[in-house]
């Protein structure tokens, strides 16, 4: 049900700028529905889920 | 061609890898053309590989494999899957790498590889109460700038 993707955003350039990745890491959930900047703690990751599939 | 993981590396690796308990599949996605650090990435995927004879390491072309690609849901070159290995069964654990996993990417790769082999996540309880009760797809894309 998750899969989960290291994009390398210099190789990627016109996905990073689709998303407007800025910093890094920055996770784009479901192409876009959700951003996370920086690297954040499990649980912060699992509510901005939440948010975008309830 | 030079080698891109020096003895001391190679050692290091060799020592994370001997707990080693199941096996994992790696697989890697080359594409012919435009793919500037395909070269690289297999090279270093190569150099990994051999460390741990529960490495099983497969090499596929974006397109001449496009049916393995799809079934994995890999678009992008260089490309890497990790997933479990159990006898002829692959399974899919979501992993992937698009680009080349080099720096902070490349200790990500070795504890990934870690992680598949003690088919455990290491996840808090909540969250993998959480992620059973999912009924549609999820995908995260960590955007990285490997140095």
């Amino acid at each position: 049900m998750v899969q989960a993707e290291m994009v390398s955003a210099g190789e990627f350039r016109a996905l990073s700028q689709q998303y407007n990745v800025s910093g890094v890491p920055q996770t784009t959930v479901n192409d876009g529905a959700a951003t996370v900047v920086g690297a954040v703690p499990e649980s912060n990751m699992v509510a901005e889920i939440k948010k975008i599939i309830s | 061609m030079a080698k891109l993981l020096n003895d001391d590396v190679t050692k290091q690796i060799e020592e994370a890898f001997a707990p080693m308990q199941e096996a994992v599949e790696m697989m890697f996605f080359s594409q012919k053309n435009g793919c500037q650090h395909c070269a690289d990435t297999q090279q270093l995927l190569e150099e990994v590989a051999p460390l741990s004879d529960k490495i099983n390491f497969t090499i596929y072309d974006l397109d001449d494999d496009a049916d393995v690609a799809e079934k994995f849901n890999v678009d992008k070159a260089p490309g890497i899957v990790l997933a479990a290995k159990d006898g002829d069964t692959v399974s899919d654990y979501g992993i992937r790498y698009a680009g080349i996993p080099s720096g902070h990417e490349f200790s990500a790769l070795i504890q990934d590889i870690l992680l598949v082999a003690q088919r455990d996540s290491n996840l808090a309880p909540e969250t993998r109460d959480f992620l059973k009760e999912l009924t549609e797809p999820v995908l995260l894309q960590v955007f990285v700038t490997p140095t």
